[in-house]
């Protein structure tokens, strides 16, 4: 397990290597929560009952999505991609560490980073002068700690899944753009499951992206809350099972093809 | 400590068509090539061994390499390091390798060097004792203490060299694999890298397999080389060997009072001529210097002598350049 806090430290120095490139995610990631704060404030003095849930609950929400991406900034596919271009994958290969852990501890370690240097920060920001809302009580913060766990952990297997891909296909870059608007729409970081028309919200009631952002967030705001919200977190653990296994099965496919076709 | 057996390697490669439509063409349906890049090879290396692996570019050198480590799964034939099969065990088995590939880093780019290595002791697990220890050893024959807080990115080639060698022996490997380890390295480097080389193979018993195309690393570092060329080991042996077997031809080169017309001793022949100096090549078991001396004197009077060794390097291009006879006789 040191394993991961070793990566976190690595990650830190990248972080302090570029400094300005961070320091400009935080001011646009400021940005964004300030834009989606006054179109949920604007949509609401217009339409003030249309949204199923109070205007602090959805402007939280709309927030929260934005904080949220801090956390899981983490891309092992881009990683994963450059060093199968590159052919630097073999002195990964050649570690004694798992492939599949070495990326988890990987995108772990940035992930805890991302919470102290980003995410901390924009969400003092976020209380102080966005009108976001604290969750109702002890148990709903403890499921929402939950939750992002294991949103978390199944976004990072989302995007393991696509950088095995990478050895067959080698740039993934468009793939990339399509598959990160799927997961922000599908996973409602933007707008709320609830207001989807109602093919496309039983679409996305039953892929695993909606336990990225849209099962921590409801939980947050108590939209999600109950059994509705245990409910919510066995959805998201039989998913990372799912997918923890598709992974693995996925990564040894490609694997093999590496050290059988040599790349 | 390496044993291999019959080992042999294809590629399937897709097959290429020529022009626009032949590449649209490809997309959909690939015709594969097989190529192979490592045919039928054997040999041992016994445990603290310093061999020089050597071939023209494209040999199947790091293919073999590859298969040694694991990272490559043998078509045919058996691998086995220290009793391990590499490809089955490939955690086990990469926990007692060391490598240093001198194309490319495998420490972090974007950190200080002593990050990278307190990475690699976690990875490979590494008592913090040993950890102390070795890079105490890395500050007295590396110079580590000097870049150590830099990053990778900002280091000249031989610090990163250095500092890669660190990483592959923090986690005292048995085997190391040094492939181009002093590619685009000064002079003074170089020497440096090469004394560390030998060191750590007299102290620490590890057996060192370095690939280059620098004859004179092999010259200086390497007891016993292997040839290898077309995916084929071509000659296998210590270097004294492959000198007494391929190095029957010799150079006189004499110095003559005037310049003098061109003209052949018996037994040999004149390869070059620059103002008053020939040169002239012979087979030592056929003649002996003394002779053709004798009866060059009896021509024209001399001033200076000398008899030139064959370079080790230009003993290798006629291997490579496969002549058929040496090496036959060149196989084991």
């Amino acid at each position: 397990m040191k394993i991961f806090w070793s990566f976190a430290r690595q990650a830190f120095q990248y972080i302090s290597v570029y400094r300005f490139n961070f320091f400009m995610e935080f001011i646009l990631t400021l940005v964004r929560m300030y834009g989606i704060y006054w179109v949920w404030r604007i949509l609401y003095t217009q339409r003030p009952g249309a949204f199923g849930v109070s205007m602090e609950q959805m402007v939280t929400y709309g927030v929260m999505g934005m904080v949220l991406e801090l956390f899981i900034w983490s891309r092992p596919q881009w990683y994963m991609a450059n060093q199968v271009k590159s052919g630097a994958i073999d002195t990964d290969l050649m570690k004694p560490l798992d492939f599949h852990v070495h990326m988890l501890a990987r995108s772990t370690g940035e992930s805890l980073i991302g919470i102290g240097v980003l995410a901390i920060p924009a969400l003092i920001i976020a209380y102080l002068f966005l009108d976001v809302q604290f969750p109702p009580d002890m148990w709903t913060a403890l499921m929402f700690v939950v939750s992002i766990v294991l949103g978390f952990l199944v976004f990072f297997h989302l995007n393991f899944l696509l950088g095995s891909l990478a050895v067959v296909a080698l740039d993934i870059r468009h793939i990339s753009w399509a598959y990160f608007s799927l997961v922000r729409f599908l996973g409602g970081q933007i707008v709320p499951l609830w207001l989807f028309p109602p093919v496309v919200a039983a679409i996305a009631e039953v892929l695993p992206f909606k336990g990225t952002y849209y099962i921590p967030i409801s939980i947050y705001i108590g939209r999600l809350a109950g059994v509705e919200a245990i409910r919510a977190l066995e959805f998201q653990l039989v998913w990372l099972i799912v997918l923890v296994l598709v992974s693995r099965m996925l990564w040894d496919w490609a694997h093999r093809r590496l050290v059988v076709q040599g790349g | 400590m390496i044993q291999v057996r019959h080992l042999t390697k294809d590629y399937q490669r897709v097959k290429r068509r020529e022009g626009f439509l032949g590449s649209v063409r490809t997309l959909f349906s690939a015709d594969y090539q097989t190529t192979r890049a490592v045919d039928d090879i054997s040999f041992n290396i016994k445990e603290g061994e310093l061999v020089g692996y050597i071939g023209p570019n494209g040999a199947g050198k790091s293919t073999s390499i590859k298969m040694l480590c694991g990272i490559l799964v043998p078509t045919s034939g058996e691998v086995l390091v220290n009793g391990l099969v590499p490809h089955k065990n490939r955690m086990e088995n990469t926990r007692q390798i060391g490598a240093v590939f001198g194309q490319k880093t495998q420490l972090w780019w974007d950190v200080p060097v002593i990050e990278s290595l307190k990475l690699f002791r976690d990875i490979y697990k590494v008592p913090e004792a040993q950890y102390k220890q070795n890079l105490t050893l890395f500050n007295e024959l590396l110079d580590l203490h000097e870049f150590s807080s830099t990053p990778v990115r900002q280091l000249s080639l031989g610090q990163r060299l250095r500092a890669d060698m660190a990483a592959a022996l923090l986690h005292n490997p048995r085997l190391l694999f040094l492939d181009e380890p002093m590619i685009g390295v000064d002079v003074v480097a170089k020497e440096k890298l090469r004394e560390f080389i030998k060191e750590i193979d007299r102290d620490q018993k590890v057996t060192i397999l370095l690939t280059t195309h620098d004859m004179t690393d092999i010259e200086k570092v390497c007891s016993r080389i292997m040839i290898i060329d077309h995916g084929r080991i071509v000659y296998d042996g210590s270097l004294e060997q492959i000198r007494a077997e391929y190095g029957k031809q010799r150079k006189l080169v004499v110095e003559f009072e005037e310049e003098v017309p061109d003209f052949s001793a018996p037994h040999a022949a004149l390869v070059k001529t620059e103002g008053r100096k020939k040169w002239f090549a012979f087979n030592r078991f056929e003649t002996s210097p003394s002779t053709l001396i004798a009866d060059i004197s009896s021509r024209f009077p001399i001033i200076d002598l000398a008899v030139e060794e064959p370079e080790i390097e230009e003993i290798v291009r006629t291997i490579y350049r496969g002549k058929p006879e040496l090496v036959e006789t060149g196989i084991k």
